[in-house]
Parts: structure tokens; C-alpha cells; sequence
């Protein structure tokens, strides 16, 4: 059965098309991260709401990939992507591991449905997007040292202490929870979104 | 002057340059290697003749850092000097990193890159899908720009005030071009034989040169200036 399967699996190959539509999407959600993460410059409690927001912009471009994806591989290139464009942006590393394990996980949520049922659809959404919260892990992780990283950038104590008041190994859990739950009804939205404009177009 | 650099140095230049902007400064000596290391970016593009979007990343670099300086210190409070803090932390800190790539992504042909990845061993998959969403910013400000113009003529500003519209009416005509030029660029990519059985062969040739020689050394000794000055001494 095992056996069975993986040959099934190995004949879906993954393609230059597949490729190239990982590409495409990887750089959409990426735009999407970066207008919100400018956002997050005004006041230290936008930050905290990227959990909120990045999932629900960037549910639409997410679904839309979904529909595209029928074999296993392209959401782990993907979050392999995104933990490449956000070091090269200088986000850091600690997070990638995180963001790779996620990529890894929702693609196994979503190949359980076969990529084509909705509930399975909505939950790898969730958890794909807990590659949200690496860009907290600095934060965290690091807390007392970035604190002092931040002023010495010119940051001001006070846009520090109001980010480690919502940031913190405590609200943590909260913001993971947050951001699954965001994945999970932008998956929805983004359904309903893609419904709307694309599968009358005749595009999906 | 023309300066053809080798991608595996330019790709080397951003791996160093966001790796020491990930490290903070806290001496002179780490700002003057910091400073010294955003100004070859910004000198390459002169050098390819870039002269408009050097001088903008110039400006906007010395700005940031004079204002950090002479203005805004750990006890600076109030709405506006929070708010020009936060603009010129994220010049001073993420701008160095965004002009490499900038100039990377700008200077670099996509066939160099793709062979330089496959001398570098890199599976096809990855390389494939960067250099998509390498090529892709550049697209996704056209169109968005296209976008925007198209609203500007039908007299549609910010989508009634809606914010769910104001986000509709731009993301969905840009996912529509985007799959469409996804399309096009798969088809071009199987013309050009990508992701064949067969090892593609390149007409640019991948030669390390003089400057390419010493780019690679001045960067890793800037890296390792810093990594050696901040943790050791």
C-alpha cells in the first residue's frame, strides 16, 4: 500500500510550470509581508497585529496558489523561499527553521486531502501561515540583547517597551494561536474571493 | 567603466551585507565598516550607469543616518520623533541590504544567475523559483502602477473607503496579470529548455575576474572586521 503510493507520488513529479508558479506567488505574499511589515514602523502594536493582518491580505493570492497546487513539494519550496527572502532582507535567521517546518507540515495537511479537499485546504492555510511569527523570534529568543540591538539603532525606549509589552515569550502562544486562527478564516475569505473573480473568469 | 561582476559575488555581497546588517553596530569603527560597505552597492550602480537610483539610495542612506545621529537618541519620546524613528531605523537598518539586492536584481541577467546556481550545485527546483520571483518584483510594480493609473482614470481613489475594497480592487486585476504572465514565462521557460532530463548548457560564460577577486576578499574582510571587533574585543 506504502510502496503503492510512493510510486504514485513519484510520478507526479514537480514541473518548470509548478516552479514558476511558486515563484510568482512566493513573490505576491512577499509584497503583501513587506506593505504590512512598513506598517509596523509607524506604531510597535501594528506589529502585533501582522498575525491578523498578513493572513487575511495575503489569503487571496494563498488560496489562488492552492488551486494550483497538486503535488507535494511546492508549498515547502515556497516557505523555503520565504525564509530565503527574509534573511536576504535582513530579518534574521532564527526564524527559518520555523518557517520551513511549517511549509513542511501544511503540505502533508494538504496532501492528506489531496490537495483538493476544502477543510484540508483551510487548515494548511492556518498552519502555513504561522511562518508569520518568525518574524517575532528575534524578539523573544533574544529579548534582553535585541532590546539593547534596537536602541543602539536608533530605535527610541519607548517604541521598545511598548513592542516587548506585546511581544513576549508570554503572549507568544497567544499570537500563534491568533495567526492560525487568522490562516484558517482568511483561507475562507480567500475562498470566497477566488470563487467571486477567478473561477467565473474561467482562470482556476 | 563597466564592471561585469560574476552572480556568485553579487550573491555572496548580499549574503554578507544582510548578514552584517542583522548584526548591530555599536562603535564608530562597526558604523565605518557598516557605511563602507553600503557605499560599494551604490558605487557599482554608478558604475552601471544608474546614476538616478544611486543618488536616491545615497540621499535616503545619509539622511537616515544623519538624522539617527544628530537627532533621535534612546530618550527621544512624542509622536513625531517615534514616528521618525521608526522611518529611520528601517532606512539605516534594512537599506543597505535592499540596495544590494536592488542592484543584483537589477544588474543580473537571468540565464547568468540560473548557471551560476548550477555550478553551484543548487537543485533545479529552488533555482527555478528564485529567479522567478526575482524576475517578478519588477513585474508586480508595473502592473501595479498600470493598475493604479487604470483606477486614477475611471476616478477610483481609494475604493470608496472601504478597506476590503481598497485591497480588492488592487490585489485581484494583479493576481489575474500575474497568472497570466505566469503562464507566458512557463511557456518561455520550456522553449528554453528548463527542467529537461538533459544538463543545460549556457552561452554566458562564468569567469571569476579581477574585480570579482576583490570584492570577494574586501567583503570578507569587512565581515570579519566586524564579527571580530563586536564579539572579541
Amino acid at each position: 500500500m506504502a510502496d503503492k503510493k510512493e510510486k504514485t507520488i513519484e510520478k507526479k513529479k514537480l514541473g518548470v510550470k509548478d516552479f514558476i508558479t511558486v515563484g510568482i506567488f512566493t513573490a505576491i505574499i512577499f509584497v503583501v509581508e513587506f506593505a504590512c511589515g512598513m506598517l509596523g514602523y509607524i506604531h510597535p502594536y501594528i506589529v502585533a497585529s501582522y498575525v491578523v493582518m498578513i493572513p487575511l491580505v495575503g489569503a487571496v493570492p494563498m488560496m489562488l496558489f492552492y488551486t494550483k497546487v497538486e503535488k507535494f513539494g511546492m508549498i515547502t519550496i515556497m516557505s523555503v523561499l520565504i525564509a530565503i527572502i527574509m534573511f536576504v532582507t535582513g530579518m534574521g535567521y532564527l526564524g527559518a527553521p520555523l518557517i520551513i517546518l511549517a511549509g513542511v507540515i501544511a503540505d502533508l495537511i494538504a496532501r492528506s486531502g489531496g490537495y483538493k479537499s476544502f477543510k484540508k485546504t483551510v487548515l494548511s492555510n492556518g498552519v502555513f501561515n504561522l511562518w508569520i511569527c518568525a518574524n517575532y523570534f528575534p524578539v523573544i529568543i533574544t529579548a534582553d540583547s535585541y532590546r539593547k540591538d534596537l536602541i543602539d539603532a536608533g530605535y527610541s525606549a519607548e517604541y521598545c517597551d511598548s513592542l516587548f509589552a506585546f511581544v513576549n515569550y508570554k503572549t507568544i502562544a497567544v499570537l500563534f494561536i491568533a495567526c492560525f486562527a487568522c490562516g484558517c478564516l482568511g483561507a475562507l475569505i480567500g475562498k470566497a474571493a477566488v470563487k467571486k473573480h477567478f473561477e467565473k473568469a474561467g482562470i482556476v | 567603466m563597466n564592471i561585469r561582476l560574476d552572480p556568485r559575488t553579487k550573491l555572496y555581497m548580499i549574503l554578507v551585507v544582510s548578514a552584517v546588517v542583522m548584526m548591530s553596530a555599536t562603535t564608530p569603527l562597526l558604523w565605518a565598516v557598516r557605511i563602507i560597505i553600503t557605499l560599494v552597492p551604490i558605487l557599482l550602480l554608478i558604475a552601471e550607469k544608474r546614476y538616478a537610483s544611486a543618488f536616491r539610495f545615497f540621499a535616503l542612506y545619509i539622511t537616515a543616518l544623519v538624522l539617527t545621529f544628530c537627532f533621535l537618541s534612546e530618550e527621544s519620546t512624542g509622536i513625531i520623533k517615534s514616528l521618525l524613528t521608526g522611518y529611520c531605523g528601517i532606512i539605516a537598518q534594512f537599506l543597505p541590504a535592499m540596495i544590494t539586492a536592488w542592484y543584483v536584481i537589477r544588474t543580473t541577467k537571468i540565464d547568468e544567475f540560473v548557471s551560476a546556481m548550477q555550478k553551484m550545485h543548487i537543485p533545479d527546483g529552488l533555482t527555478i523559483s528564485l529567479a522567478v520571483v526575482m524576475r517578478f518584483f519588477p513585474t508586480i510594480k508595473e502592473e501595479y502602477q498600470s493598475i493604479r493609473d487604470a483606477m486614477k482614470m475611471r476616478g477610483i481613489t481609494l475604493g470608496g473607503g472601504s478597506i476590503v475594497k481598497m485591497i480588492e480592487y488592487r490585489m485581484i486585476p494583479l493576481l489575474f496579470s500575474c497568472v497570466s504572465i505566469g503562464d507566458e514565462l512557463s511557456a518561455a521557460a520550456i522553449t528554453k529548455g528548463l527542467g529537461g532530463k538533459v544538463k543545460r548548457t549556457s552561452v554566458a560564460v562564468l569567469r571569476l575576474s579581477a574585480a570579482d577577486i576583490i570584492l570577494l576578499s574586501g567583503f570578507t574582510a569587512a565581515a570579519a572586521v566586524f564579527v571580530i571587533f563586536k564579539y572579541f574585543i
